[in-house]
């Protein structure tokens, strides 16, 4: 000390300041390097304790969900209840609908979800966020309420653990308070997160969605739709169908989206009629659907898209067709028919692509001889062939 | 004379004072921002992102070139990322090895005649293939114009997702580091435009087909120096200008982009020489003068491990390339400095840059030549001398160690006591004399930038991402 004040007499005030910048540095190095130790050792302890006790645990586990072993042996020791909760919580997500009871019943009878359901109302920050996505995975329909309370929470964390909450517990009453307040226009949160708890609710019954999409309009129709798309059943069959006839391309394109999940004779005309929408990626999303159908109709739909004038909707009607089915040469006949060299070439590229192109070669030169026709479609390959080399030359040059 | 040394060494302690203050402010907003995404990962589950059909596809590009050895497992490796719809793009920049012919043997590629439009220029495409047991790969085979971001824009071209990641063909990324970097996109994809991870130092650690198997410290001293600046780049730096939504730089080894702005921003410039960073400061400047909402964002848990020089020749090249690429994108985008128009970028971030990045090296080249010569000429007493470089050694080991702090209470990649020792060790001799071996290549990168070098130059690489 006294060095330092001679130190600050003999060089000015600065140097007093430095000293001091000194002083409280070399302290902080001090702490930091303290705290890294101190943290080590603690961790080191604790998982040690946490692996001793998990083992004596899971000696006694069936005892302890039957209710055998009583719950304030380890209710009321923080560590093993840490333990069996997160032992609980994991076995409930893996578990099948008969092994839920006796799981759920545990955590009902030791507490520990009335437990969680308190933490959830009462606490803040995050120990509220953390006891809102607990509930979520316990997949208890009585935990909706404090879940649902979370929703109108000022922080935006602590909102979108409720709507994770929610979604985890698949349920589709969860998916309840969440449509009404996106209805309400009362859910500010990123669109992926709803949409993911949306649909993990309504995943078992996807009619919870409709009243509220008849409802709604602009953008939280289209997200509603979205969800639709993703969980649609057979049974929305005629729902689907005026989706089909929305105003909005958005939701026209879940739609076209969502129809391969009802009846073929419905989807095909609905989705034939979105191949030929004024919005492209309308068209796009009907030609992905009629691709992932099996029904032979789907075809000729496709072939009309791969004479669309979006490129887009080309490649992906050639990516369906070359991919139909065992008579791959009747449908290069149909594209060679259109006399459209963009779908000729769209067509040929895909057949190079899935590896089909060698044997429709294959088959039409075995049959030139019967039919002429062939020889036709045989001239018509190769001169698409030039083009496209053409086309990649031209693309190569622009490039450069 | 006395008075100019004397003002200097004035605006050097002002100078520098002020650059330290930058950097406590940067770490404790670190430390902040660190501890709330750990709360956040904690309620997120990678799974579900993995199985959610919302879940957008991606893209990812690799340009190589002479990768012959490391190709064949960094695509493998890449194709077994968990994320539901992935493509893989692997650009070869007009190798002279056989980095198209492993390819081919290991993939059985065959010539594929795709539409190629070439949206964003770049050179010729001379050919294109896919792979019979692949679906999931493209291998463009490309003209080579010297830059890997002419390569970028080929593989950009190419891609059909509407986002695309940028990864180095010697680089390797942990399994679930794509959903977790995507996971920074989902959390606001109206506003997230861009998203960089974490680079972390793959020397000394063990890597089995592509595969990152053990996590080591490096042997040798010069590595472990280099794991301290990527820990104090990433975790404190990039995490901290991210949190006020001015990151001015995603790395060029792991990063993700939404494609549409980056075709709409005419791609990576071809001759930048840091093709990564120019890029997010074309991407500022763009979106705020379109006056758009939007954040480049960070997330230190996606973790790409990334081979870093290990002879002091390749680091002197490797670090003064990088000084050329810093005034390279500065340079052209001058007119937004101080510009209310480009808000923070304008205001904060880009004059940080070029006051505390770019004339770092030059003001501490004046420091130690002014403060030396002003202590000879008895213009400052020897006790100040002596007191300032104490506080300057001090401080910034604090920074260092705080750094690796953030690594403890974050991730813990090097679990073992020893590596923590050696770590913080190294914190506490990096100061000298590497900080003025860098010192000197920076300054050698300035000088290079000003006589017209451009080249990239080669780096010597041990291959640790070679296999075991």
């Amino acid at each position: 000390m006294d060095f330092a004040s001679r130190l600050v007499t003999q060089l000015g005030p600065v140097a007093g300041m430095v000293l001091k910048a000194i002083f409280f540095s070399l302290l902080g190095i001090l702490l930091l390097i303290a705290f890294i130790v101190i943290r080590r050792w603690y961790r080191g302890r604790y998982f040690r304790r946490l692996n001793e006790r998990t083992f004596a645990l899971r000696q006694i586990w069936d005892d302890i969900v039957a209710g055998r072993v009583p719950g304030k042996e380890w209710r009321l020791k923080p560590l093993d209840c840490e333990i069996v909760e997160a032992i609980l919580l994991d076995s409930i997500e893996t578990a099948t609908p008969d092994q839920l009871p006796p799981l759920l019943s545990c955590l009902r009878s030791s507490g520990l979800l009335d437990m969680r359901i308190r933490e959830a109302r009462i606490t803040r920050s995050w120990q509220r966020r953390t006891a809102l996505v607990a509930l979520g995975r316990t997949r208890a329909p009585e935990t909706i309420p404090a879940l649902a309370e979370a929703l109108d929470a000022s922080s935006k964390e602590t909102r979108i653990a409720a709507v994770r909450g929610l979604g985890r517990t698949g349920l589709p009453e969860a998916a309840v308070p969440l449509l009404d307040r996106l209805l309400a226009n009362e859910l500010r949160m990123p669109e992926h997160t709803l949409r993911n708890a949306l649909a993990n609710c309504c995943r078992k019954s996807p009619g919870v969605l409709t009243p509220y999409l008849n409802q709604s309009q602009g953008r939280t129709r289209e997200m509603i739709a979205r969800v639709l798309g993703e969980v649609a059943s057979p049974e929305l069959g005629d729902e689907l169908l005026i989706l089909a006839a929305d105003p909005l391309p958005e939701v026209r394109a879940s739609a076209a989206r969502a129809l391969p999940a009802a009846l073929p004779s419905i989807a095909l005309s609905a989705l034939s009629s979105l191949a030929r929408d004024p919005e492209w990626f309308v068209r796009l999303r009907a030609v992905v659907a009629l691709g992932s159908m099996q029904h032979p109709g789907r075809i000729r739909p496709l072939i009309r898209a791969l004479c669309d004038s979006n490129r887009y909707v080309r490649q992906r009607s050639a990516w369906a067709l070359a991919r139909v089915g065992p008579h791959l040469e009747n449908v290069l006949a149909q594209v060679v028919e259109t006399q459209d060299s963009y779908a000729l070439q769209a067509f040929i590229s895909e057949l190079e692509r899935s590896g089909a192109i060698e044997k429709v070669i294959e088959v039409l030169e075995g049959q030139a001889d019967h039919y002429p026709a062939e020889k036709l479609l045989l001239e018509a390959l190769t001169a698409g062939r030039k083009r496209i080399e053409a086309a990649m030359t031209a693309a190569a040059a622009g490039g450069r | 004379m006395h008075r100019v040394l004397q003002l200097s060494n004035h605006i050097l302690f002002v100078y520098y004072l002020l650059s330290n203050l930058i950097y406590l402010v940067l770490l404790i907003t670190a430390i902040f921002k660190n501890t709330l995404h750990r709360h956040r990962l904690a309620s997120l589950r990678l799974e579900r992102l993995k199985n959610s059909p919302f879940t957008p596809p991606v893209t990812l590009l690799v340009p190589a070139h002479n990768e012959e050895k490391f190709i064949v497992d960094s695509v493998r490796s890449l194709l077994t990322l968990d994320y539901p719809e992935l493509e893989v793009i692997v650009v070869n920049d007009g190798s002279g090895d056989k980095t198209v012919d492993e390819l081919q043997r290991a993939f059985e590629l065959h010539p594929a005649r795709l539409l190629y439009i070439p949206d964003v220029p770049c050179a010729a495409v001379r050919a294109i293939y896919s792979s019979w047991t692949e679906p999931r790969l493209l291998v463009l085979d490309k003209k080579s114009v010297g830059s890997k971001a002419d390569a970028i824009n080929a593989g950009l071209n190419a891609a059909t997702s509407p986002y695309i990641c940028v990864v180095d063909a010697d680089s390797i990324l942990e399994r679930d580091s794509l959903l977790r970097i995507m996971a920074g996109i989902f959390s606001d994809p109206s506003r997230v435009v861009a998203v960089g991870g974490i680079v972390r130092v793959l020397n000394g650690c063990r890597v089995v087909h592509g595969r990152l198997e053990e996590v080591r410290l490096p042997k040798r001293g010069l590595e472990v120096l280099q794991v301290i600046e990527y820990l104090r780049a990433f975790l404190i730096g990039r995490e901290a200008w991210a949190h006020y939504n001015a990151l001015p730089i995603i790395s060029g080894a792991f990063g993700i982009f939404r494609k549409d702005l980056v075709k709409r921003i005419g791609g990576f410039r071809a001759d930048a020489v840091g093709e990564d960073l120019d890029l997010v400061v074309r991407l500022h400047r763009y979106l705020q003068e379109k006056g758009q909402d939007y954040h480049i964002s960070f997330i230190p848990d996606p973790t790409c491990w990334t081979e870093v020089p290990a002879d002091l020749k390749s680091l002197a090249r490797q670090r003064a390339r990088w000084h050329k690429g810093l005034l390279d994108a500065l340079w052209p985008n001058r007119d937004m400095l101080f510009r209310s128009r480009y808000g923070r970028v304008g205001s904060l971030i880009l004059p940080y840059m070029w006051l505390f990045e770019w004339f770092a090296p030059v003001m501490e080249f004046i420091g130690y030549s002014s403060i030396i010569v002003a202590a000879i000429l008895g213009l400052l007493s020897r006790q100040f001398l002596l007191l300032f470089f104490i506080f300057g050694y001090a401080f910034a080991t604090l920074i260092s160690i705080g750094s690796v702090l953030l690594e403890e209470m974050t991730y813990r990649r090097y679990s073992d006591w020893q590596e923590v020792a050696r770590l913080l060790f190294y914190c506490l001799v990096e100061h000298f004399p590497y900080r003025q071996m860098t010192m000197i290549w920076r300054l050698q990168g300035i000088w290079q930038y000003m006589r017209g070098d451009l080249k990239w130059g080669e780096l010597k690489r041990l291959g640790a991402g070679a296999g075991a």
